[in-house]
């Protein structure tokens, strides 16, 4: 019974080792994949346009949401101690810090990642990354290179789009509600923010993308078993990147804010 | 030399041995088949050819080459000798027909889009698709994918086509259209080749050699002629077509007379 419990724990370690180790040398290659010829512009403009353009209303409309709502519980919780005005400040402080760039990735690993994840993974199940191969063409290259670097380049530029909107939507609610004045809420909106809180959000930003290309590129490359592979790599893409996201962004957070 | 030299390829997976110490050489210009029930190891053996799996032991060598020992650019190199058709033509489906056939051109060849226009069309007249080239792959049946697939492998002008069963799953109509195809390529651009398939007729129509592997090993690799009379039980069952025998690993349900013979009985 205790040999079995060791076994089960001993299996289960091999087997996390085993998927780290085989992630990070998928990453690793795709890292280095970047520098390599032929650069492929129009695959790269093609998912910078998947990636970014279409992926503006589903984070405009997010960020418009969570920081109206932020804006109301700070306007209520405030209340309670005759504090309104401090409301606008820490709507700031944290879209900026943390809102902004976690909504941000955790909206695009749901619709970015995901699909890259069930592409690659169609991709995989009918031959096509093995005709990929016998073209002579790396699929690590021709793949993820172009979905990486469109993620490491967008994923910030609409974290500063959702940090601009979430700006909007406290203002809707606390100037508009809550009849604050507009100039105060301008001015306490930045009031405890430095220009680093916006370089740490998109240094974080960074981080995210990368994570949500390298998640759904790999789960989607690594799919085995015909439809049901496929369907379950895309949740397991988001699954995984989420939970990156968030564990990552702890960590970041602790790092840069000392 | 040989073009194509497999020498003791063994590979399994997990418990499953998939190809036992299998030797096949072909010579250039030559057109070999490959014959074998579902699961002997045929398409694992393509496979081996084109470095998409590492052999357990044994060695598959292209041009002198030993493909399990090159290095990704190298095996790059050789890869952009061969031709590979799949089974169900994996087309990429994000791109049009004539996307798919100039994929290779484009990524290999520094050529200008007038010349790829020139080249694409050439392929695919020589595969009987010239009007497709603005569809995607999934506005074609599965006889045109596969011609289709046959012009993206022949673009990049190989030395070498592996066909991984090209007639599965066509009507018989197709399936001489097909192996028609395959005749034509050998002849036209006399290209060394290893076909897989099931059907006998564009077997015997394709191969200067016929080989059949059993069980992951290859019992016979000889000309048509001496394949149709070789005597091993095997391979005469595998001519006739018949359940009853040693092919397969388990036995089939017994044969049922038919309905008029049984009525005959009866009267």
């Amino acid at each position: 019974m205790v040999l079995t419990a060791i076994d089960k724990v001993g299996a289960a370690v091999l087997k996390a080792t085993d998927t780290f180790g085989d992630f990070a040398v998928l990453a690793g290659r795709a890292f280095a994949a970047i520098f390599k010829r032929p650069f492929d512009v129009k695959n790269l403009l093609f998912q910078f346009q998947s990636v970014g353009v279409n992926s503006i209303p589903v984070v405009v409309l997010t960020s418009l949401a969570v920081s109206m709502v932020f804006a109301v519980q700070l306007a209520f919780g405030f209340k309670q101690f005759q504090a309104e005005g401090l409301a606008s400040q820490v709507e700031g402080l944290a879209i900026i810090r943390e809102l902004g760039p976690v909504i941000t990735g955790l909206m695009l690993s749901g619709r970015v990642g995901s699909a890259m994840a069930a592409e690659l993974g169609t991709m995989q199940v009918t031959e096509q990354i093995d005709a990929l191969e016998c073209l002579a063409t790396d699929p690590i290259h021709y793949l993820f290179v172009p979905r990486l670097l469109a993620s490491m380049l967008v994923v910030p530029l609409l974290t500063v789009v959702s940090v601009y909107i979430g700006f909007w939507g406290g203002y809707l609610i606390l100037v508009g509600v809550e009849g604050q004045s507009a100039y105060v809420y301008g001015n306490e909106f930045y009031k405890l923010l430095a220009f680093r809180d916006l370089r740490i959000a998109i240094y974080k930003a960074f981080v995210f993308g990368m994570i949500i290309a390298l998640v759904g590129c790999w789960k989607g490359y690594r799919t085995q078993g015909g439809a049901e592979g496929v369907g379950n790599a895309p949740t397991s893409s988001v699954v995984t990147s989420s939970l990156w996201i968030l564990i990552s962004d702890f960590f970041l957070t602790k790092l840069m804010l000392v | 030399m040989a073009v194509i030299d497999v020498v003791n390829l063994s590979k399994a997976f997990g418990p499953k041995v998939v190809l036992s110490n299998v030797n096949l050489q072909v010579e250039e210009g030559e057109s070999l088949v490959v014959l074998g029930g579902s699961g002997t190891g045929k398409t694992v053996l393509l496979r081996n050819i084109m470095g998409l799996l590492t052999p357990d032991s044994g060695h598959v060598a292209v041009e002198g080459k030993i493909i399990a020992q090159l290095s990704r650019k190298e095996l790059f190199e050789v890869r952009q000798s061969i031709g590979m058709c799949f089974q169900m033509a994996a087309l990429f489906d994000s791109m049009t027909v004539f996307e798919n056939v100039a994929f290779g051109l484009r990524r290999h060849h520094k050529m200008t889009e007038a010349e790829v226009r020139a080249r694409v069309e050439e392929c695919l007249s020589m595969v009987g698709m010239k009007e497709t080239e603005k569809l995607k792959p999934a506005e074609l049946s599965g006889g045109m994918k596969r011609r289709v697939g046959f012009a993206r492998a022949i673009a990049l002008k190989p030395k070498i086509l592996l066909f991984d069963e090209p007639t599965t799953g066509l009507d018989p109509v197709m399936t001489d259209v097909i192996g028609r195809i395959i005749l034509d390529l050998k002849h036209e651009l006399g290209i060394t080749s290893i076909t897989i398939t099931h059907d006998l007729k564009s077997a015997f129509e394709i191969g200067d050699r016929i080989a059949l592997l059993f069980r992951g090993e290859c019992i016979a690799c000889e000309a048509p002629a001496a394949f149709k009379v070789n005597p091993h039980p095997v391979i005469q069952q595998f001519l006739r077509g018949d359940a009853d025998g040693p092919f397969l690993q388990d036995p089939p349900p017994p044969k049922r007379k038919s309905m008029s013979n049984s009525k005959e009985a009866h009267a």
